[in-house]
């Protein structure tokens, strides 16, 4: 039994059944299939940012060694602790007071530096791209010129 | 007739060491001598394991060594299996592909190359390839292997019979739960699953939660990109709970409404199986071995319609009677790999062996 992106095998279930409640729904709720594309997309491009371009094995990739998860400086599992067994909901309430002060103050300015380290690898490929082409272009001059003299 | 087997390591808790363990109870039970050998003694199993370098009191050309393997081997590994005599049998656990790891973890991505590299090495040392599921034996196939079988992982309740952590009740309890079981790991999708929450959250059921547990060890800038994302979607209530204990991960079954998975690369998927036991719901991608493992019951999706997933998420939440019908159709299938019904299977694939296995 397949109807549409919904398979459920157990004969006794009506998936038709299913699929309409389900387009009923989303057509009551108003929800257009574009509409759904913008956290996909915001998802995706946030993996371009953060982790990079998956299949960039190119030799270019490799020219430049920096990956777009060495320009995350943010220690997001860090937490201050101690263990002073002593004082204890005291003790804990400070802890979280410090951590939550130090991720409010330190943690927005060090994304806004991961975000700029971002954008400073990806000028950098930009560059080494160009820098490439211009040296092929270069190579290509030279060729014609010397065969012209030649 | 002695059946051994051979794991790197074996470690509670894991989908293979537990099959490692479950493999020997059910063979000395067939009437089988039989050992677990790893090449690191893992500390909580002094006594049940057995170093390599032991093996040599056991060898004989007349054993069978059954060779788990799932990440790859050492190559002082490689060189022993070379020389030992007995009779091997790989059952393959699978490997996620390298391709995943890409720009997260360059170890992983390595071992994971390394592995494959090492199947064909493998498949010339050993006579036979059991996996845990039709979709592991074909890769078997692709790398040269003919005489194949299907060992599914044994599922023993008895592991799940602890009393769940009451933190963890008293935290969850209540409203309306999405779970899921696995290691923070890029080939499970889990943004594809916090996707999903999104829309659950905004069309079907504000209250959702999301609760994710599973180590994130190794994987640090996917689990980065995950909280981004979750940042970025005005996400509340999307719950990293990592490691767990089993008294932990039974109380996490107790409070889940609905059991999602999203994943793209499954050789055999125990948590399925863990849910089908506890009576949740599963809506699955279908993907890999997962359609296999959950045989005819449960719900699969075949495209990653997440608006469309939400809804059908909150319908299995509000109708009583198509819940109970899907997991009473999860029940039965759960009961396939109960250790009863995998011992009929083994004691079939030894005899397929020949050569002095008694059926």
């Amino acid at each position: 039994m397949d109807s549409d992106w919904l398979e459920i095998s157990d004969k006794d279930v009506n998936v038709e059944e299913i699929m309409q409640q389900i387009r009923e729904r989303i057509a009551r709720r108003g929800v257009s299939p574009g509409k759904t594309e913008v956290p996909t997309t915001m998802a995706e491009n946030l993996w371009k940012e953060m982790v990079g371009d998956a299949t960039d094995e190119s030799a270019l990739g490799k020219l430049i060694s920096i990956q777009p998860r060495d320009c995350d400086i943010v220690p997001r599992h860090y937490v201050i602790d101690w263990r002073v067994p002593i004082l204890g909901p005291i003790h804990a309430v400070v802890r979280r007071i410090i951590n939550d002060e130090i991720r409010r103050y330190l943690f927005a300015s060090l994304e806004k530096q991961a975000l700029f380290n971002r954008k400073v690898l990806r000028a950098l490929k930009g560059l080494a791209e160009e820098n490439a082409r211009l040296r092929q272009e270069i190579e290509a001059l030279r060729g014609a010129q010397e065969s012209e003299i030649g | 007739m002695q059946i051994h087997q051979f794991h790197p390591t074996v470690a509670y808790g894991n989908a293979i060491g537990d099959q490692v363990l479950s493999l020997q109870r059910l063979l000395r039970h067939l009437g089988y001598s039989s050992e677990i050998f790893c090449e690191q003694l893992p500390l909580h199993f002094q006594g049940r394991t057995r170093r390599i370098a032991q093996y040599s009191h056991y060898s004989s050309p007349a054993n069978i060594l059954l060779l788990h393997f799932s990440l790859g081997y050492s190559p002082a590994v490689l060189s022993w299996l070379e020389q030992v005599p007995d009779r091997k049998v790989v059952v393959y656990h699978n490997i996620t592909p390298h391709v995943y790891f890409n720009g997260i973890n360059d170890v992983y991505r390595q071992a994971a190359e390394v592995g494959r590299e090492q199947l064909d090495r493998l498949s010339a040392l050993t006579e036979a390839g059991w996996g845990d599921s039709t979709f592991n034996c074909q890769e078997l196939v692709e790398r040269g292997w003919t005489r194949l079988g299907v060992l599914p992982i044994i599922f023993d309740p008895q592991r799940y019979r602890v009393r769940p952590e009451r933190q963890v009740l008293q935290r969850w309890q209540g409203g309306v739960n999405i779970l899921f079981v696995g290691r923070v790991s890029p080939n499970k999708r889990f943004e594809d699953l916090i996707l999903t929450v999104y829309y659950v959250k905004r069309l079907v059921r504000p209250e959702a939660r999301l609760l994710l547990v599973g180590s994130w060890r190794g994987m640090e800038p996917y689990l980065d990109f995950l909280q981004a994302l979750i940042e970025r979607l005005g996400l509340s209530d999307v719950f990293f709970a990592g490691h767990v204990s089993t008294a932990q991960l039974v109380a996490y079954y107790r409070c889940a409404s609905v059991y999602l998975s999203m994943s793209e690369h499954e050789g055999f998927g125990v948590p399925l199986v863990e849910s089908m036991y506890f009576g949740v719901p599963i809506v699955a991608y279908k993907a890999a071995a997962v359609p296999e493992t959950l045989g005819d019951s449960s719900i699969l999706v075949t495209a990653k319609d997440y608006a469309g997933t939400a809804e059908l998420i909150g319908l299995l939440i509000e109708d009583a009677s198509l819940r109970d019908q899907i997991v009473a159709r999860q029940r039965e299938r759960f009961q396939d790999f109960l250790p009863d019904r995998v011992e009929g299977r083994l004691r079939e694939l030894l005899y397929s062996l020949g050569n002095g296995v008694e059926k």
